[in-house]
């Protein structure tokens, strides 16, 4: 194998998955970006995949924004995010008329290590940015739009929150390939919580809580699958596509997102205390919900 | 703790997260789920060595507000920064739930349920985001809570309140930009990085953590009211904040809906246009914004007292 990590090649790696050729960059649906300034550390459009129509969202670990410089090497800005969010809610209008099993599928290629973390960006509100994105993913996946994310490179913290974690499934390559999936670095944990960094390293290689990787989420339900080789990551998110229109089409909408992977957090084990929270919570609740109801 | 009444007149800055939770709802209404007594305590934290809440660092229930179900979520930022981890995630994500849940099964059983029976929630911000000691677990419980918000849309309204010691960042920061209504005093700070993290990032000359008008300049209740992040500014007592609420809760389902700053196509179009203003004008400090918005002498905002700056501020003037 001649390329051994797709870090920082979010382009390259749309060109992997979708049918040859097939992008239209900054198009989706009513949506064309024309502005070429806007937000270009986000790549959005649409292709075709296997014959369909699909959204694209990725990052561009090569673009730098020049209006709002801490925005580089894939980091997702104002502009960026509202760039992700426009594209979802243009593909939801666009298809707001087609039943649940024609609705298009948004793939996300998720490289990013984080949210734009300046003081201009606090003073007009980063956190509306990141979240309207997260918003329009949530609404997208409950209209029936199948969301596969394919981590192929950084998925950090608020960024992966933002850009991947709001899909129906969540896929990544393993870590020989340099992929990475977590909070912060250990040095940093070990920092700010005055933990001994020997100490977490050696619980990190056995404790999925805090440790960083793809395998450590896997067991915590934080990701579907792993996929093993780059050239499998086509034929895996059309399968995951399939698979999520066969949820939606049986009205299983739990079974996928947030909160399907917390059900498979608890079936992998990983997430065990999650679920007995709930149904705790669900037996306090129902004992004295009369009262409330009735008030 | 306190008792109701003499809560009402506390300052909400210095108050913990059970005595807002209390004091926010009707008098003895309050019931809190998975109390203390239950002893559900991260057991993440004490392979770190690390002691334990037996809340976990949050509050959860529900009361009345007249004869409104209100489910509350109070976070407690002196158990580790009011950090989420695994079990408080989980108490956050599955309070909106059962408010949404206990919604259609009253709509199902009375389609025309008046609005002052809709269940309401109300979030207390205390946190700076995920529990680094179980970061992958806090992380998703972020996520679920995304989930659970986009779910509510329509059927529950999501109150947050801001105005404790702590503020709100990290990623509860995006958390609270996704409710519907937001409510703060000029003491509660929102933001999604941190001063020191910005301090780290851009040097100490471009922001220093450690300068506290500063801090408050850019992240606080009332450069956040000039923005329209927050929708309402309160004093600081939990009366002033519990009567906010008491009013916003009368808002229909419907008109809650303009409320919002993000959550629609029309307002990602509208928060643009800010983000336009920002790459013109490149702010070195809130204070010129507030001077774009017509405060002409934006340096004496920062210490005006309540009643006056409500008086005299100008806010961004928002279109949709």
């Amino acid at each position: 194998m001649e390329m051994e990590t797709l870090v920082g090649q979010g382009r390259e790696a749309i060109n992997m998955i979708i049918d040859p050729d097939s992008f239209q960059e900054n198009v989706v649906g009513d949506l064309k970006v024309e502005d070429e300034s806007f937000g270009p550390g986000a790549v959005i459009g649409t292709a075709s995949l296997n014959g369909e129509d699909v959204t694209v969202i990725a990052n561009d670990a090569m673009a730098f924004n020049e209006k709002f410089p801490v925005v580089f090497a894939g980091v997702i800005g104002m502009e960026e995010a509202y760039k992700m969010a426009l594209a979802v809610y243009n593909s939801i209008k666009a298809d707001e008329d087609k039943p649940v099993d024609k609705k298009r599928p948004i793939v996300l290629i998720v490289d990013t290590p984080g949210n734009g973390p300046g003081k201009v960006e606090e003073i007009f509100g980063m956190n509306k940015a990141t979240g309207s994105y997260q918003l329009s993913l949530a609404e997208a996946r409950k209209k029936g739009h199948p969301i596969v994310a394919m981590v192929i490179g950084r998925a950090i913290s608020g960024a992966f929150l933002c850009h991947g974690l709001q899909a129906d499934q969540i896929l990544a390559l393993p870590k020989q390939f340099q992929t990475m999936i977590h909070v912060m670095p250990l040095t940093s944990i070990a920092r700010i919580t005055k933990q001994d960094l020997e100490r977490l390293e050696e619980l990190s290689t056995t404790n999925p809580v805090f440790a960083s990787g793809a395998d450590f989420f896997y067991q915590l339900g934080g990701l579907e699958e792993i996929v093993e080789q780059f050239d499998k990551m086509r034929e895996k998110i059309i399968s995951h596509i399939g698979e999520i229109r066969n949820f939606k089409s049986a009205g299983q909408y739990e079974k996928t997102g947030p909160w399907g992977r917390g059900l498979l957090g608890a079936e992998r084990e990983g997430r065990a205390v999650r679920s007995k929270v709930i149904e705790q919570m669900q037996k306090e609740f129902d004992s004295v919900a009369d009262k409330y109801i009735s008030a | 703790m306190a008792n109701w009444d003499d809560l009402q007149k506390s300052s909400f800055l210095e108050s913990s997260a059970r005595e807002r939770a209390l004091g926010l709802v009707d008098k003895g209404t309050f019931t809190e789920f998975i109390s203390p007594i239950d002893r559900m305590s991260s057991p993440h934290l004490p392979v770190l060595g690390e002691a334990v809440e037996f809340d976990d660092g949050i509050v959860v229930g529900v009361g009345l507000i007249g004869k409104k179900p209100v489910f509350v979520v109070s976070q407690e930022g002196k158990f580790i920064g009011g950090s989420v981890g695994e079990v408080g995630g989980a108490k956050m994500v599955n309070t909106i739930k059962l408010a949404v849940d206990m919604y259609d099964k009253m709509k199902a059983e009375n389609p025309d349920l008046p609005e002052e029976k809709r269940p309401a929630v109300v979030v207390s911000f205390e946190t700076g985001g995920v529990r680094l000691h179980e970061a992958n677990a806090g992380l998703l419980a972020h996520a679920e809570v995304m989930d659970q918000i986009q779910d509510a849309r329509g059927k529950v309204p999501i109150i947050g309140v801001i105005g404790s010691k702590v503020g709100c960042f990290g990623g509860m920061g995006f958390v609270a930009a996704a409710t519907d209504v937001i409510i703060m005093s000029e003491f509660g700070r929102l933001g999604l990085t941190g001063p020191e993290v910005i301090e780290q990032e851009l040097g100490k000359e471009e922001f220093d953590a450690g300068n506290r008008a500063l801090v408050y300049r850019t992240t606080g209740g009332k450069h956040k009211y000039i923005m329209q992040d927050c929708n309402f500014m309160v004093e600081d007592t939990i009366a002033s904040f519990r009567d906010q609420i008491a009013e916003v809760v009368k808002i229909s389902i419907d008109e809650m809906e303009g409320l919002r700053r993000i959550g629609s196509l029309e307002l990602v179009e509208e928060q643009i246009k800010l983000v336009e203003l920002a790459a013109k004008m490149q702010p070195s400090d809130s204070k010129d914004v507030w001077a774009h918005f017509g405060n002409e002498k934006p340096e004496e905002l920062t210490d005006m007292p309540y009643d006056e700056f409500m008086k005299v501020v100008k806010r961004y003037p928002k279109q949709s």
